[in-house]
This record gives structure tokens, sequence and C-alpha cells, in this order.
């Protein structure tokens, strides 16, 4: 995306701000030019970011194109509705009764949809808004009662104390926004924050670094949801009657406006927007029937002008404070699983013996596309503590054979065994908990977050803190996010990236990205590190300091697997050969006898031609 | 020269006197409607005809020698946006509030009159829950109310028409779901006597165009009679749609069918011979009212009204000045207590009374139909 | 047996007029992948056009030369002035945010939406308008039994011959390679030296003109239009397009007859239909993009990882 998502702001005003917007919205109602007309603007606006910051956790934190977050509002605020005027059920105890109904309705319908990727997913959402709205309609079995609505609904009430005056609702919604932001703002800067952001900027290269994609987008959608159905719940409260006409498309649209008026993942950006949208009409009254004109305007104007929002999100520097990097031992961070090996137990220099036992085996793989064969029968086996290379010539289908050794194909025949298990089409972020991590061809980072945060990522698979310790940030959780924190700050010193610590993925340039991703899987604590071209796109310099780097790692008990191009790589630090021509093994041993095998040569260059010298 | 200062400045005088009239502090009085959203004709509209019938109201010395001003608030068709209306007029400090249009928009902001204790009068929310529900003390309806008009057609279909095989389609809203519900449950007791039957009853969508899938439902039902109970842009549609297809089934429409609009879409050759059942039109009542509102409106508009309920809006205004000129006074609670009392009340669509819970008194129904002029007529049977 | 196959027909017919909005829409969606919500608008814009150039223009020309030279004097009018519109529209609104990518293109697609309606509603009134009777054809034919309304037969057709048009000049002609091209690389179509801004001119300008044309024969077989009318053909040609298939010229012709069919059998077939149909048809859209998330014709693409 070449859309400015998030950028560095600085200034010590920047922090009264808040505090100064917080006091507004505390003293508003007792303003003098305020009357009730106004609070009930206030509310409004309160509401409106409520269901704002509820479609942010969707669509500005994960990139979810969701249209029919209007569907989960409704179910709210019907649930409400419904069971306080049949059973008499308390609106307050409600509350959290709709957002658990909302947020269950979108486990239910989102499950099966939620693999759909951008435009379809939006068509799914729009529908099931539609549907919703529709089955409030018609009135099925009598409990929604139709275009009329539901009418009577009661006033929440803490005991003797009832909310119904419009001041009083004003605190109540304005309230309950500050709490859904501060969880919010908990989980933004929390490892499940980030998976979201991650997910957000690249799914593929989230799902490989470790992140279950589809149980974090789910999540989203369900806290989504579920804050959806609060607003729902207020809303029912404050308006005394539910009918389907507070629920029409436009109100997604008008949900999703307000997340990108704010910024996607603002949360400041979010209330903005909504105090926008809801009082540029109001302020615009005056004008009568061109009041959506110039609202429709205004929509361009803003995109034209500041599309990443008006308050985009910076990506705050993480607080990096105490972190001696200078003084990074091996001592402190192991590189192999955390606690199975520590390093006092290896010498400097390994002796290269073989090793009985395989680490990776890969037996019989088959995957067809349709007629086409990409992979033949492969067998490969990889010895722990070497450097195993896959070369080939072009479209040979060794990205393929990775790609099925770390799940993100199903072979359609064969095994692919990791230390004993098969692991064949297990997920991709299965894979990495087993202890495998990849580096792409491409390249794929995640380009709008900085270089600390991308390698950050790679440990997330390591963590166990969910919302509630995110939230709470209990001692567990800060426990875990502080050892993160080392561990990230470790592999981005010892790529040698560290002064890049908070620039943007993507503002560094190629080289450096390559090592950032190296750096990123190996934040995941891998055993095996499988690494795709790593050498191309550098010149012989930079190819040489890759080398030592990839021997350092040997001796620190990484086993590693390469694709490669250069000879020079493959000659230099190989400790076993497999050559693969359109699908198929063609040759396999140590670098210098597959250098001189006759097949080999054959499929780089063709018959009957001497292949001279080195290439280089 | 002299004369001319002395003239010019009897003039100035003069002027400035009679000014003073007219100078004392208007009564202001909201109109809530939807000036844009779905429903954008209906509420522009009805600005119109409340605009015209506070003109009239001016020209002959206003309420109380007071001029009627009248504050717009736009509510969009939208219950958000009602609320907000609402509370905007009411802060503006308005004597009285007509309001609005579509009954689930309307009952919102009549809770806030309600808690406000702003006098409320309803024009295009026919909803039977608005009066009958919760108990309103400030709430009105110059309209009438879904359950009179449901009971007239059963009443009408079967016993004087004899039609046995009833069609009943609406477009899914709450005043077409609403009369179709209502006339339902009020051939009911027909059914049970085995003298009517439902053959049909299903709602199109609104908005749309292409009807050719409800109209052969429809034919292949078989029925007597064809009631249609929501608006006149889709019944236009389908009666169109309905006669080129040959379906030849009696058509009724309710009371926001008919008027210019329909006549134009459906086409005269088709419209002639529909039903409607309707309210007494203004041209029966002869009232002079209704002559000298229309008169001044097609001066203005160069056409009158092509809908019910923007007539309903402008009535509501002429309740609410009586109300005030009855009580001579402008406080809510006075106005309510003179609304439900009072009996000299005259509007276009014939005399206005309301009953002790703010309902339209009297609202008789007829059968109308269109002739080869495409023109209402009483329906003599 | 005979009211199904009506009701099929019927079906058809809806369809292939959903097909010809659907269309035009695919043509920008499938190049810009912008989700154009004024597509719907541009639509209703073409049938106030029309209905504009008969009540001022037509009576003129067919005193002269006949019923149908109004009609495609209406037509013509309405395709130029919305290719117009449309060439209008995207500089306006979607050339200056096309650098920050989907998401703000679909908030300034829907500003772009609002204002058109509103605007249609400031020129022309909100009052609905009528085609006028006498300037349009109003002949039947009889097919297997049912009549079946002329000017439906020729949106039919006309749908067909769109499509094949379209079909050809995105496949077999140079300038069609040059489209495809722009659709599935923009970047680096640019740097194959193919001139992107023609592409996209002509693919603004041609799509909002069939939807102008849909616009004017909707107006003249429906006779009554009105300025909110296009949001819902809008949402359909989105639907059709996704269920044909992103991007795929026959697909959104497949889609739209498609949705026509099912629509129509489920208002016509299930009880209480009409009220439930549209409920249904987004059911039936979510479960064929459960089981073929590319749409009926479109085609797998694994994404190269």
């Amino acid at each position: 995306m070449g859309m400015e998502l998030s950028c560095v702001r600085k200034g010590r005003f920047q922090q009264f701000v808040p505090i100064l917007l917080w006091g507004f919205v505390s003293v508003f109602p007792f303003l003098p030019f305020v009357n009730d007309y106004w609070v009930d603007v206030g509310f409004f606006v309160g509401l409106y970011g409520l269901l704002g910051l509820s479609l942010n956790v969707v669509l500005g934190e994960v990139g979810l194109f969701d249209l029919g977050h209007a569907a989960f509002y409704a179910i709210g605020a019907y649930t409400t509705a419904i069971l306080n005027t049949t059973l008499n059920i308390p609106v307050l105890l409600l509350l959290p009764v709709s957002a658990l109904v909302a947020s269950g309705f979108a486990y239910l319908v989102m499950s099966p949809v939620i693999h759909l990727r951008g435009d379809y997913l939006c068509i799914v959402t729009i529908g099931i808004g539609e549907i919703v709205r529709i089955i409030i309609v018609n009135n099925p079995w009598g409990i929604t009662n139709g275009p009329n609505g539901i009418t009577g609904v009661g006033f929440p009430a803490f005991g003797p104390f009832v909310i119904q005056t419009p001041t009083q609702f004003y605190y109540f919604v304005w309230a309950v926004v500050a709490l859904v932001a501060f969880v919010l703002l908990r989980l933004q800067r929390s490892r499940i924050g980030r998976a979201w952001n991650a997910i957000r900027e690249d799914e593929v290269a989230a799902e490989a670094t470790g992140i279950d994609v589809r149980a974090y987008k789910l999540l989203a959608f369900t806290l989504g949801a579920a804050l959806a159905g609060l607003a729902g719940n207020i809303y029912a409260a404050k308006m005394a009657v539910v009918s389907p006409q507070s629920f029409l498309f436009m109100e997604s649209a008008l949900l999703f406006c307000i997340v990108l008026l704010g910024g996607l993942g603002s949360l400041p950006g979010v209330l903005l927007g909504a105090a926008l949208v809801v009082v540029f009409p109001e302020v615009f009254r005056r004008f009568a029937s061109f009041r959506l004109l110039f609202f429709g305007l205004a929509l361009m104007v803003t995109m034209i002008f500041r599309p990443g929002g008006l308050l985009p999100r910076k990506r705050e520097i993480l607080g990096l404070d105490g972190l001696d990097v200078q003084g990074f031992s091996a001592e402190k961070v192991s590189p192999v699983r955390m606690g199975q090996v520590s390093l006092e137990e290896r010498s400097p220099v390994q002796p290269r013996e073989l090793d009985p036992c395989p680490l990776l085996e890969v037996q019989g793989v088959t995957l067809r596309f349709g007629g086409l064969v990409a992979v033949n029968q492969y067998d490969l086996v990889v010895y722990p503590k070497r450097v195993t290379s896959l070369i080939g010539p072009n479209g040979a289908g060794k990205t393929t054979l990775f790609n099925i050794i770390t799940g993100i194909y199903h072979p359609n025949e064969g095994k692919v065994l990791f230390k004993g298990e098969d692991i064949t089409g297990l997920k991709p972020h299965l894979v990495v908990t087993r202890g495998i991590a990849r580096t792409f061809q491409n390249i794929r980072l995640f380009p709008s977050l900085t270089c600390f945060e991308n390698v950050l990522m790679g440990r997330h698979c390591r963590g166990k803190a969910g919302i509630v310790p995110a939230v709470l940030r209990t001692p567990f959780q800060l426990r875990e996010e502080r050892e993160f924190m080392e561990i990230a700050a470790y592999w981005l010193y010892r790529v040698g990236l560290w002064e890049y610590r908070n620039e943007l993925a993507r503002n560094l340039p190629y080289g450096r990205q390559k090592y950032l991703e190296i750096a990123r899987a190996l934040a995941t604590g891998p055993e095996l590190l499988i690494l795709d071209e790593p050498s191309s796109g550098l010149n012989e310099r930079e190819t040489e300091e890759l080398m030592g780097f990839l021997q350092e790692l040997l001796q620190e008990g990484i086993t590693i697997l390469l694709i490669e191009h250069d000879m020079n790589v493959v000659m230099g630090i190989s400790d076993w050969v497999s050559v693969m021509d359109m699908g198929s093994k063609i040759a396999e041993g140590s670098p210098w006898e597959v250098y001189n095998h006759p097949r080999v040569i054959e499929a780089y260059l063709g018959k009957e031609e001497e292949w001279v010298g080195s290439t280089s | 020269m002299k004369s001319k200062g002395i003239v010019m400045l009897l003039v100035l005088g003069a002027v400035f006197f009679g000014g003073q009239v007219f100078a004392e502090e208007p009564i202001r009085i909201g109109l809530q409607a939807p000036i844009t959203g779905s429903f954008a004709i209906e509420g522009q509209m009805a600005r119109q005809c409340v605009e015209v019938a506070a003109e009239l109201i001016n020209k002959q010395g206003g309420i109380l020698g007071r001029p009627v001003e009248i504050v717009v608030a736009d509510d969009a068709s939208n219950p958000r946006d009602s609320a907000l209306a609402a509370q905007k007029l009411i802060s503006q400090g308005v004597v009285a509030a007509i309001a609005s249009y579509g009954s689930s928009v309307t009952e919102p902001a009549a809770d806030l009159y309600e808690r406000n204790r702003v006098v409320c009068v309803a024009y295009g929310a026919t909803a039977v829950r608005l009066t009958m529900g919760k108990e309103r003390q400030y709430f009105f309806r110059t309209c009438g109310r879904d359950d009179s008009q449901g009971e007239f057609f059963a009443r009408f279909a079967v016993e004087t028409m004899g039609w046995r095989r009833i069609a009943i389609m609406h477009d899914n809203q709450t005043y077409g779901k609403g009369v179709a519900e209502e006339t339902k449950k009020y051939l009911e007791p027909y059914i049970r006597e085995g003298r009517a039957e439902i053959v049909y009853y299903d709602a199109i969508t609104p908005g749309e165009q292409d009807y050719s899938a409800a109209l052969t439902k429809l034919r292949e039902s078989n029925p007597d009679v064809w009631y249609y109970t929501a608006y006149y842009p889709e019944a236009g549609l389908l009666v169109r749609q309905a006669r080129e297809m040959g379906i030849t089934v009696p058509f009724v429409g309710s009371n926001a069918v008919p008027n210019e609009d329909f006549v134009r879409i459906a086409g005269l050759e088709y419209v002639v011979g529909t039903f409607m059942t309707q309210e007494p039109l203004p041209q029966d009542l002869n009232t002079p009212k209704a002559q000298e509102f229309f008169a001044a409106y097609r001066a203005k508009y160069g056409d009158i009204p092509s809908s019910p309920w923007p007539i309903y809006a402008a009535d509501a205004l002429f309740a609410l000045a009586q109300a005030i000129e009855n009580a001579k006074s402008t406080k809510p609670d006075d106005i309510a207590q003179a609304m439900r009392t009072m009996e000299n009340a005259e509007g276009i669509t014939g005399p206005i009374v309301f009953t002790e819970r703010g309902d339209r008194k009297g609202v008789p129904y007829a059968m109308y139909r269109y002739n080869e002029k495409g023109q209402l007529e009483l329906f003599k049977p | 047996m005979q009211v199904f196959f009506e009701q099929l027909v019927n079906g058809v017919m809806v369809g292939s007029f959903y097909a010809l909005v659907a269309l035009g829409y695919s043509m920008v969606y499938g190049v810009m992948k912008l989700i154009n919500f004024a597509h719907g608008d541009l639509f209703t814009l073409g049938s106030y056009l029309g209905y504009t150039f008969l009540v001022w223009g037509a009576a003129w020309i067919t005193e002269r030369a006949g019923l149908w030279w109004g009609v495609l004097g209406a037509i013509l009018f309405a395709f130029l002035a919305n290719a117009g519109a449309g060439v209008l529209v995207e500089r306006m609104a979607y050339r200056p945010v096309y650098r920050a990518g989907r998401l703000p293109l679909v908030v300034s697609a829907l500003g772009m939406s609002i204002f058109l309606q509103n605007a249609i509603m400031a020129i022309w009134g909100p009052r609905f308008q009528v085609y006028p009777g006498g300037l349009v054809p109003t002949a039947s034919l009889r097919f297997l039994g049912l009549s079946l309304p002329l000017l439906k037969v020729v949106i039919l057709f006309l749908s067909l011959g769109v499509m094949f048009v379209m079909y050809w000049i995105v496949e077999k002609t140079e300038f069609g390679a040059a489209v495809r091209a722009t659709a599935l690389d923009r970047e680096m179509a640019t740097l194959l030296g193919i001139d992107v801004r023609k592409v996209i001119l002509f693919v603004f300008a041609l799509g909002p003109a069939l939807g102008g044309m849909a616009g004017v024969m909707n107006g003249m077989y429906y006779r009554s239009i009105q300025f909110s009318m296009g949001w819902n053909y809008g949402l359909k040609a989105f639907t059709a397009t996704i269920l044909g298939g992103i991007g795929n010229i026959p697909g959104a012709m497949v889609g739209g007859v498609l949705l026509g069919v099912v629509e129509t059998l489920l208002a016509g077939y299930v009880p209480g239909g009409g009220a439930w149909k549209d409920g249904f048809t987004f059911l039936i859209l979510i479960l064929v993009l459960i089981f073929r998330p590319t749409g009926i014709l479109g085609e797998k693409v694994a994404e190269k990882v």
C-alpha cells in the first residue's frame, strides 16, 4: 500500500493534547452556551466514537474491509430492547449481555468467511448487514415487531440512581468510551495489537512469522462486535425505541468513514472523526437540503488532502530504556529455543560431525497445480548444525518446496518430518512454533512498522499473554514484554540494524531489509532457519558478510537450509547440496560433487557446453 | 419642497407605526420534517404547505395578534436525527412542534417533546401505538390511523363489494405494513365466517422497479381484489406493469397512493377504474379553508401538493393556531388542554377535533375511484 | 410449469438489465480495483439526462424522423454526457487519491455518491419524474405464449451486444491488451510504455457511459425516475460483478442475469418471499463465495508467495 499509515510525530505539546481534550469532554455540559440540544449532540459524538472504536479494531488495526458493522450494533440494540421489554431484565445488566450476544453472532457468522480477502469480504459484510436488517424488518416469530420497532425500553439504573437526562446519558456514554479507549490502547501496545497490525501489513508474512492469522482476525471481529453491541445497548436505552431505520447500510458506511477520516488505528483520530461526522450535519442545518451535498464534498476533500486521516496513528517509540545494548552477551540470550541449550555447552569452533539424527526430512513430496507438477517425489534430509543448500535453475520449484515445508502448501503426496514429528500440512504459524523460521524470496516485511516492531513480531509466537493480562498489565505480561524486547533488541543489534530501530521498515535500503527479515526470523527462536535466496541483490562484500553471519549462527547451534543462486555462497558454506530441476531431484551430495555433476551442468547451461570458470 | 418633506415624514411614520402592529415577538412553531433523505419529497412539500398556511394565518392578523414564525428542522427520516432535530427545536424555544413523518421516526421525537412538555402534532405518523401505547399528554395527530383505514377496507370489500379472495401487498415499511397488518386483523372475523380469504400477503421492495416476479405470483393466486397499502411511486409502477401483463384484477390503493404523480407514473389509461381508500378529499369538502389554501399554494408553487401528508401538516398548524387563540395563552398545558377540548378548529381536511388520546376524531374513510379524466370521484356501488 | 417458465423469463429480463449496469461497473472495477459507489448515481444521472433530452429535444426529432430516432437521440446524449461526467468524477474525486491506497478511495467514492445524489436532487428536484409517454415505444412481442414488451427484448439483446463488443475490445484488440495489463499491474504497465492515463480515461468514460445508457433504458421502460434510485442498482451491480468473478466481462453478464433469475424465483416461489428476497439473495452470494471464492467465472489465481 502506498499509504502513509503512520508517521513519527514529536513535540511536547502533543502530550498535553489528550489531557486538554478529556478535560473539555468532562466539563462540556457545563459550558455557558451548552443546552440540552448540544449535550445530546455531545452524547451522539460519544456514541459514534464508541462505534468508531469498535470498527477500528476490525478495519483500523487488522485492515479487514468491514462495511456491515451496523449489523452488530443492531443486534446489541435489539437484544437489549427485546430482553428488557419482554423479560424485564434491567437495561444495565443487558449491557454486557448485548455485547456477548453481538460477539457470539459475529463469531458464528464470520467464521466461515474470515478467509476471504479484500472486496470479497466487503460484499459479504454488506450482505450480512442487509440480512440482519431484513430479518429485523420481517419480524420472525414476532420478536422484533417489524418496521415499527420496539418501544418502551427502560433506562439504565445503578440501584436508585437512574440515567435518564441528557446530561446523565452524556456522562454515561463518555465513561464507557473512556474505559473502552483505555482497553484498546493497552491492547494496541501489547503483542495482540502488534499481531493485528502485522496481519494488516502482510497476512502471509504474519502467518509465516508465527501469528495465527485466522484466530486473530476472528478475535478482532468478535471484539469489534462486542463493542458495537455495547453501543447498541446504550442507544436503545437513550432513544427508548429501536427500529430498523437506524441500521441501514448508510450507517455502516458512516462508521467506515469515521475510521478513515480519523486515521486507521488511531484512537484519538477515530473520536475526532466521530465528532466531525456528527457535528458537521448539525452545524450545516441552516443549509437545509444542501447539507448532505456539503457532507459528500467534505468527505472527498478530506481524502484528497489527508488520506491518512486527520490524526494518523504514530508508531510509538517503544520504551527501550534500560536496555543495555552494548552489553549484550551470549549468556543473556540463547538463540536456540529458550531454555533448551545454554551456550556454555558449546565450544567456539564446532567440529562438523555427522549427526545421525536428521532434523528435517522431506519424503517423497509431490505437489501438482492443476496439470503442472511443481514438485515431483522429492526427498531431502537436513542434518542439524549444518548448512544444506537447495539449488537449481529458475522455476525449478525450490520456493514451492520451501512453501510445502513451512505449511503454506499441502503436498498431494509425501511427508515432511521435523525432529521425528510429522508436520505435513501443518498451518504455517504452527510450523514456526515447532522451530522452523523462514525468509522470503521477495522480502516480506511489515512496511509501515518500525524495524524494531518487525523483529518484535517474530517473538509473538513464543508469548502466552492473552487479552486480559495485556489489558491489566499483569506482572507476568510485563515480564514477557520485557523479555520480548530484550530478545528483539538483541537480534536487531546482531544484524547491525540497531541504529535503524525506530525507522519504518520500508525506508530501509534493500540490503538491510534482507537482514531485517533474517532478524525477524531469528527472533522466533528457531532450530532450523530456512532462507530463500538470502544473497540475491547483495554485492560481493555484503555477500561475504552474510556468509560470515551464517557461520556464526551455525556455531550457535542453528541449522540452515538455503535456496541459493550465488555459487560462491553455495561452495563457501554448504555442507550438503541438493539440486532441483523441473520439480525433481537431479543430483545431491557435497558441494564439489554437485559442482562437477554433468546433469547439474546440463540443467544450468544446456548440453554440450563447457562450464568455464565460476559464476560471478 | 416643504410639502414633500412632510409627506415623506407622514409615510415613514405610517410605515413605522403600521409596522408596530407586528413588532411583537412572533410565536415560533417548529416543523420537523424529512427535508433530506429518502422521503425528501414529503418533507419539502410539508414545509411548503406549512409555510403557506403560516402566511395565510399572518395575513389575517396572526395568532393572538402576533405573527407566526415557522422554524424548520430536518430529521432525514432517521431516528437519531429526529431526536437531535427535536432537541434543537426545543432548545430554540418553540411554543409547539409539528412533527413528524414516519412513525418510527416520530416516536423518539414524541418522547422528547413529552418529557420537555412541548405540544407535538404529527402529520404523517399513522401507527396505532403512538397514541394507544404510552400515555402521552402533549401528543396529537391530524392524520388518521392504520386501523381505521384497515377496518374500512375490510368492511367495504366483504360487505359492500362481496370480494372474497383478497390480495394484500405492502412495502415492508412502517406505514405500508401497518395498514396491511390492520387490514388483515379486521378481515379475521370474516375469514372465520368463511366470507373472505387472504390469498396473497407479501411485500415488494420499495426503490426497485421491476415487479414482474411479484405480479406473476399475484396473478397466480387468483384474487378478486388487490389492495396495495403503501406509496404512490411503487403503486404507479405496479399498476402499469400489471395491466401490461394483462392482469385485470381490481386495484385498491391506500390513502398514500392517489395523487397526480401516481397518474403520471401509471399512465392515465391504466389509472381509470382504480379504487382508493381515502379520507374525504378537499374537493369533496369544499371548505373555504381548502379553497383559500389551494389558491395560495397554487399561486406560489404552480400546483397543489401531490401527497396527503403535507396537507395534514398544514392542518396541524391551523389546529395549533386555533388552540392557542382559544386558550389565550402559549403555555404548553393550556395549549394541550385547548387542543383536546376545542370544537371550532377548521382545517383544509375539514373540522379538526381530537380524541382524549390525541387522535383525530371522525376520520371517515370512503372509497374513491378514478374516472376517465384522471380525477377521483366518490364511488357509489 | 408455464408459470415457472414465465418467472424464469422475468428473471432473465430483469437480469439482463442488471447485467447492463454491471458491465459498466465492472469496467472501472476491473481496471482500477475501485468500488465505484458513485456508479449507481451516474446511472441515475444518465436517466435524468435522457429525460431532459426527451422532454426538450426529442419531440422535434420524433416529429421528423419517428419514435426510435428520438429514443436513439436520448441514449446517445446520455451516453456521451455521462462519459464526460465519468471523466470529471475521476479527475475530481479519485485521481488525487490513488496514491493513498484503496481504503481512502472507498471513502471518496462514498462521498461522491452522496454528492451526486444530492446534486441531482438539487437540480431536478426530489419529485419523481416520468418519462413522457408519447415518446417511448410500447409495442410487445408474443413469444412461446408470453407477451414480452419489445423494449425489454431490446434491452436483453443490447446487453448481450454490449458484452460482446466489450469482450472483443478487451480481449482482441491491442488497446484491450493495454487495458488488461493496466488492470493486472498498473506500475509495470507504465514502465512498459503503456499510456496508463489513456487507459484510465477510456475506462472512466466507457463505464459511466454504459451506466448512463442503462439509466435511459431504465427510464424508458419503467417510466419513473427519482434521485435516490441509483443506490439499489449500484449495489446489484457490485453483487453481480462479484458473483460472476471480478474483472471478468462475461462474468459481469452472467452474474447480472443470474442475480435477476435468483431474485425473481425467490420472490415468486418462497412464501412471503417478496419481503425476504434480498436477504436470501445475499445469503446465496455468501454461500457461493464460500465455495467458489473467486466467483462463478473467476479464475483461481494462486498468489505467488
